[in-house]
């Protein structure tokens, strides 16, 4: 027989996860399928599926290269200011995406680094450059986080035995840590995609979310929202539902096959 | 004058939590030396150091007679094995064992698997090759990792309690196995251990440590039989340890008073003794010790009359433990021997013990104890 607790526990987690449900749900069922086709067809759904396509891609496959070396060296050296500097890393995801928004927007502006970098030629605020830098900066401490775990999970003595069998510093990095880290590898990419395709915030403060220009699914999602374009917002939001669902299903893969 | 295989000088190391001091150790080539010590005492962190994965902040390390105290541990030579195997789980049996001869091999493919076959042969897990390292057993983990370590025909090998993690009979197949493949490869080793039967079984030499020390170091026989001080006698079981008084000499013999009026005998060299009175600590191993009903007439110098005061059994074994004045003297006997003298607790009995067997320490104030 299952105790009180028990029954209020599931009770809890049974009740709120329906709400959940049902909100999620409710995206599928206000638009009339004809609108959902119409606007997932329309240019604007099109190109803003590309843009955010193509700027996750970038972003992600950038937060990774640089994530897996900075997680490594949190994980493994020692090194002066390294408890500063997994602080700093770990401040984004304490705070509102809005703020991390403004700070980028003042960094690469006029006034600090947008000055310096604006005389060899490179945009960062309003371009796409700026949607991929927004999606990097929304996604890296996330993905950090995620990889430092899995590297201090990962017992040093394997590298000692790797490095006393003949094989260099990055050579056992490379064949035995990395593999040795693929399911985590796998778990931050998967994260990783998902924030960048949903950085919304710091997309539209850095890159200015303009119609048909800067503007990722989020954006599409926000704007149509305003205009009173239902169809289109919903429409958008129910491709980033589904896109989400993907990145669960893949995750919950990995993890099912890690359990064997 | 025979050059040394390893030569450890002033070795210090500070891992903020845990320093290594001062560590000296000496190895011959082909020499089998035992690590002891209680846990904690720095034993592995020593091992690491020597494989390169610590860096020293004082001394030097010597493999061959060249410095090796900066090198990067893949360019040393030496293998280390581990208590848990530590078999990278992304590879099967083959792989695993196959892994550093690859890069010695430089990607030379042709001899590789003959010679993974030929070494999984000699430790029997040639059937095991494919194997998932995930399905095997304690004793063919620690076989496979052994293997690893041994193609790659180390000059020095390093073993972190190779065989504590698996059952006893597997220990006492593996460490026959292994002592016979090391043999064969004439490779130096330098193997910690929790476990006194490895030090019988397999050392030649042994080094006792305790916070991040080297106590002492020598041969099986230096070490536990003449321990330096009261913590390696007590380590390596010589519970009979006194603090005693050297009052006089005949010939080469010492005669030591211990607690007032006991007087024992011993033929031990102590250098720390001149015609004065020279407070000593003295050290008996339990096995030297004969008990008897009667006193008899022998070569044997010392003989001294108590009462059995407690006696318990371990393993195959009676502890008998016999008062004789204030002092408690520890003794072992088989439970046959035990029947057939009458020993009970309360008997008067005769403790006999060469002066051969009775090992002189220097004396430390925060040494005595009894």
């Amino acid at each position: 027989m299952k105790s009180k607790m028990e029954i209020s526990f599931i009770s809890i987690a049974i009740f709120f996860t329906l709400i959940l449900f049902l909100a999620v749900g409710s995206l599928f069922i206000i638009p009339s399928f004809q609108g959902f086709i119409d606007s997932i067809l329309s240019e604007e759904m099109i190109g803003a599926f590309k843009l955010t396509v193509y700027t996750a891609a970038i972003s992600s496959v950038l937060v990774m290269l640089v994530a897996i070396p900075t997680a490594y060296s949190l994980s493994r050296y020692s090194f002066p200011l390294k408890t500063i500097i997994k602080s700093i890393l770990d401040l984004p995801m304490a705070f509102p995406e809005i703020v991390l928004g403004l700070a980028l927007l003042m960094l690469f502006g006029n006034n600090v680094l947008g000055g310096f970098l604006e005389k060899f030629g490179i945009q960062i605020v309003f371009t796409v450059t700026g949607i991929i830098v927004a999606q990097f900066f929304v996604a890296f401490p996330f993905a950090v986080r995620i990889l430092y775990s899995t590297f201090n999970y990962i017992d040093t003595r394997y590298e000692f035995v790797s490095r006393s069998l003949g094989y260099s510093e990055f050579e056992t990095f490379y064949s035995v840590t990395l593999p040795l880290s693929k399911d985590g590898i796998f778990a931050s990419g998967v994260v990783t995609i998902a924030r960048c395709i949903g950085a919304f915030i710091a997309v539209l403060f850095l890159a200015g979310g303009t119609y048909m220009k800067t503007e990722t699914l989020p954006i599409t999602l926000y704007l149509n929202l305003s205009f009173g374009n239902f169809d289109m917002a919903l429409s958008a939001g129910i491709v980033l539902v589904i896109i989400s669902f993907i990145a669960i299903a893949v995750l919950e893969k990995y993890g099912k096959e890690k359990a064997l | 004058m025979i050059r040394l295989f390893l030569d450890i000088k002033d070795l210090s190391v500070d891992l903020e939590e845990f320093h290594l001091q001062n560590i000296n150790l000496q190895i011959e080539e082909g020499d089998y030396q035992v690590l002891i010590g209680p846990t904690g005492s720095g034993k592995s962190v020593l091992l690491e150091t020597i494989a390169g994965f610590y860096k020293p902040y004082h001394g030097k390390i010597l493999l061959e007679g060249k410095n090796i105290t900066s090198l990067n541990p893949e360019d040393r030579g030496i293998s280390i094995v581990y208590q848990d195997y530590v078999l990278f789980p992304h590879m099967n049996v083959f792989e695993n064992i196959a892994y550093g001869l690859k890069k010695k091999n430089n990607g030379n493919e042709s001899s590789l698997e003959s010679s993974v076959y030929e070494m999984a042969e000699k430790l029997k897990i040639d059937h095991l090759l494919k194997r998932d390292t995930r399905t095997l057993s304690g004793g063919e983990m620690q076989r496979t990792a052994i293997a690893r370590s041994l193609i790659v025909e180390p000059k020095l090998l390093l073993m972190d309690e190779p065989f504590s993690a698996v059952d006893v009979n597997t220990h006492a197949h593996l460490t026959t196995l292994i002592k016979n493949v090391i043999e064969e490869y004439q490779t130096t080793c330098i193997h910690v251990t929790h476990d006194f039967n490895d030090v019988y079984n397999l050392a030649e030499r042994v080094a006792v440590m305790k916070d991040g020390k080297i106590l002492q170091q020598g041969t099986l026989h230096d070490v536990f039989s003449r321990p330096s001080d009261n913590f390696v006698a007590k380590f390596v079981g010589v519970h009979n340890v006194f603090q005693g008084e050297i009052i006089g000499h005949d010939k080469s013999i010492l005669k030591i008073k211990i607690n007032h009026d006991i007087i024992i005998h011993s033929s031990d060299v102590f250098e720390h003794y001149s015609s004065k009175k020279t407070d000593v600590m003295v050290a008996i191993r339990p096995e030297s010790i004969i008990f008897s009903n009667e006193p008899f007439i022998s070569s044997v110098r010392n003989q001294l009359k108590g009462v059995v005061r407690d006696m318990f059994e371990v393993g195959h074994t009676v502890w008998i433990e016999v008062q004789v004045g204030d002092v408690t003297f520890r003794g072992v006997l088989t439970p046959n021997s035990c029947e057939s003298l009458g020993i009970k607790i309360g008997k008067e009995i005769y403790l006999s013990f060469k002066s051969l067997n009775v090992n002189l320490m220097e004396y430390h104030n925060d040494d005595y104890s009894t």
